[in-house]
């Protein structure tokens, strides 16, 4: 098993004639995941790497079962892009671009839930079961197969996180990119339960940053989770008021969002807290991983 | 981006708040030509992107022309909190019977907008919080249904506030359509004045608009170019780079290829007690050129006194951003600050040989190796 992505998902790749799209569409076959057709207006009755191309999801969908889709499109197109999946009845949908509006994510987010879908990111690599399939850019090649389940804000952190891991010898179930920005699609909240129920999933490393509520959120939920949680907060050092770059990650003057609160109670929920990546390889041996 | 009072009020009076009349000067000799729209008494307001300007002296009355004139000359050129004042708004002095406080801003957790109203207002909301809790209400607005009329009478009759619930409609009606038009992640009116009639008018307010949203927001964008800025921020800008100023005390700058790495970076640098001047975030996709931008721009900086270059490509080249850091390098002779670079990804034994040929760069395998050699040069720093 895994969580979200794995042999059995049939993706289609939203925006695949465009530069990422179809390089991501390549490595995407190349590691293995079953990308069944690709989306772009206009463009339809192309194939890009084999992959047909449709004009909208619904054709795409309708012809090939597809289960999941990668939206590969401009910031400023996402959240039609994820619309179109939803109202397509696609139940799976990760978000890649950076800097999408966070009011074109808010109405992306109830939607969601009005129709039942699972929008992973944006602002995010995707999600990868390694060995499995991947749904993203992330660049592979560092991930391996094991028990370790990871959410992360960051992707370069979970990068880090992930080569460090490897090298040490622990794989992983699932990574999944949660995305930096204010309103992801899915929060640490959402994705947890899938991984304290995931038969393949032995521990979980959560990687947060600075900003917003989430991982107090997350540390309310695992109180009550029998998986061991490693967990880093980065943005500790972060200037006050100041945006890091993710549109999340900025603490307010009055210190709501800082890493020293979220550190505390994720401590006081019996995760372990790494100081760095580099930290977490330990982290995960003294747990017997 | 935060906007100034002036331009929040520009805001709230195109979507049909009464904000006053106004007028904005960023020098004395403006005033001959606006004199006759001035009602006295005037008040004096400084224009910055921070609260606390009453305190500090950034706001006076005048009751006639000459006395204006001294107000504006000295509030122009103050600084307040780091901020040097370019431009006053001068408004007519209002009397009100009552102060109101009235927001809607975007609640992460809840994932929606709430408004915030206090019939306690002209002070800081969080006080009224602490002090008087029961006066202060806040709601969910569900973005499928926006502000509905029980919204406003809820806010009153919960806060045990005296007022017209139709006026208190209208205005959180339009500051929810100011919320929604202008992509704004917060809208602040504070204090909303009650006049002895009972009209609604916003003597101050705050807006916060979503630096995402920016491009499709020209008024905005034209009003933030219109700003004095850090000239780094406008040059990284002008490159599609991101670069936060950090500790203007601080010696290393740093520079990286995503966020969450640039927080990894400041922490573990900080943990160490080496003080980080700035953070440039080259984004994905980095060519040896925009690393050559990058290492450029930051060594412009002559109180940048070492350059930590950390960059974790996957698809980025290694060697790309070597022959970046030897482009930039290769304009500034003699340069001799010290720059450590550590990467991964594609290609990094060609990228490592490279480094090796240019004089003062040293290659680290890992964040902390980085760390520990910026830490044996301190006395440097």
């Amino acid at each position: 098993m895994s969580i979200l992505v794995d042999g059995g998902t049939r993706l289609i790749v939203q925006g695949i004639t465009g530069r990422e799209g179809t390089f991501h569409t390549e490595q995407m076959l190349t590691y293995g995941t079953r990308v069944v057709a690709g989306v772009t207006p206009g463009k339809g009755g192309m194939s890009v790497h084999g992959v047909p191309v449709y004009d909208t999801v619904r054709e795409a969908a309708e012809a090939t079962g597809a289960n999941a889709s990668v939206v590969f499109v401009p910031a400023r197109f996402t959240a039609a892009g994820a619309y179109e999946a939803m109202e397509a009845g696609i139940p799976l949908i990760m978000t890649i671009a950076e800097h999408v509006p966070v009011h074109d994510m808010m109405g992306v987010y109830h939607t969601a839930r009005r129709l039942g879908a699972t929008v992973i990111g944006p602002n995010s690599f995707g999600v990868i079961s390694p060995g499995r399939a991947k749904a993203g850019f992330m660049a592979h090649a560092i991930f391996s197969p094991g028990p370790v389940g990871i959410l992360s804000r960051s992707a370069t952190n979970c990068y880090e996180t992930v080569y460090a891991m490897t090298r040490s010898g622990i794989g992983q179930s699932t990574c999944v990119g949660v995305g930096g920005d204010m309103i992801p699609g899915s929060t640490f909240v959402d994705l947890l339960p899938l991984l304290e129920s995931d038969p393949e999933t032995s521990a979980v490393v959560l990687i947060g940053e600075i900003g917003g509520g989430e991982e107090e959120l997350a540390a309310r939920y695992i109180v009550g989770m029998t998986k061991k949680v490693v967990a880093l907060i980065a943005g500790k050092n972060a200037p006050t008021g100041r945006s890091m770059g993710h549109a999340g990650a900025i603490v307010s003057a009055d210190g709501t969002g800082s890493a020293a609160r979220k550190e505390e109670l994720l401590r006081d929920a019996g995760a372990l807290i790494a100081q760095s990546t580099e930290d977490i390889p330990g982290l995960l041996r003294g747990l017997g991983i | 981006m935060d906007l100034m009072e002036y331009k929040a009020k520009e805001l709230f009076t195109a979507c049909g708040i009464d904000a006053g009349q106004g007028v904005v000067i960023r020098s004395p000799a403006e005033l001959d030509a606006l004199i006759a729209d001035i009602p006295f008494p005037a008040v004096v307001k400084a224009q910055v992107p921070v609260g606390g300007r009453g305190k500090a002296g950034g706001i006076a009355f005048a009751a006639n022309t000459e006395e204006l004139r001294e107000r504006c000359v000295s509030i122009l050129g103050m600084t307040i909190r780091g901020h040097v004042v370019d431009r006053v708004l001068i408004t007519g002095r209002v009397e009100c019977a009552a102060e109101w406080y009235l927001s809607i801003l975007l609640d992460r957790t809840a994932k929606r907008p709430v408004t915030i109203f206090s019939p306690e207002g002209g002070v800081d909301i969080e006080q009224t919080a602490r002090t008087a809790p029961e006066r202060v209400a806040r709601l969910a607005i569900d973005p499928l249904l926006g502000v509905r009329d029980y919204h406003a009478r809820y806010l009153l009759t919960s806060t045990g506030a005296h007022g017209d619930p139709a006026a208190l409609l209208s205005v959180l009606r339009r500051l929810y359509d100011v919320f929604i038009r202008y992509d704004c992640t917060l809208c602040e009116i504070n204090p909303l004045a009650v006049t002895a009639g009972g009209s609604l008018i916003a003597l101050d307010g705050k807006i916060t608009v979503d630096d995402n949203a920016l491009f499709r927001q020209p008024e905005v964008t034209a009003y933030r170019d219109s700003l004095a800025e850090d000239p780094f921020v406008l040059a990284a800008r002008s490159f599609n780079f991101l670069y936060i100023p950090c500790d203007a005390a601080g010696s290393v700058a740093v520079m990286s290829n995503g966020s969450g790495m640039i927080m990894s970076c400041i922490d573990s640098l900080s943990d160490r007690g080496l003080r980080v001047r700035a953070a440039l975030d080259l984004g994905g996709g980095a060519t040896a050129d925009r690393i050559a931008r990058g290492v450029s721009l930051l060594l412009d900086d002559e109180r940048t006194r070492a350059l930590f270059i950390n960059i974790f490509g996957g698809i980025t080249r290694c060697d790309e951003v070597a022959r970046g850091v030897a482009g930039a390098l290769a304009k500034r002779p003699g340069d001799g600050r010290p720059v450590i670079v550590r990467f991964e990804g594609t290609n990094k034994r060609e990228g490592v040989a490279i480094l090796g040929e240019i004089p003062g760069v040293r290659y680290v395998e890992g964040l902390s190796q980085g760390v520990d050699a910026l830490c044996e040069r301190r006395s440097a720093l």
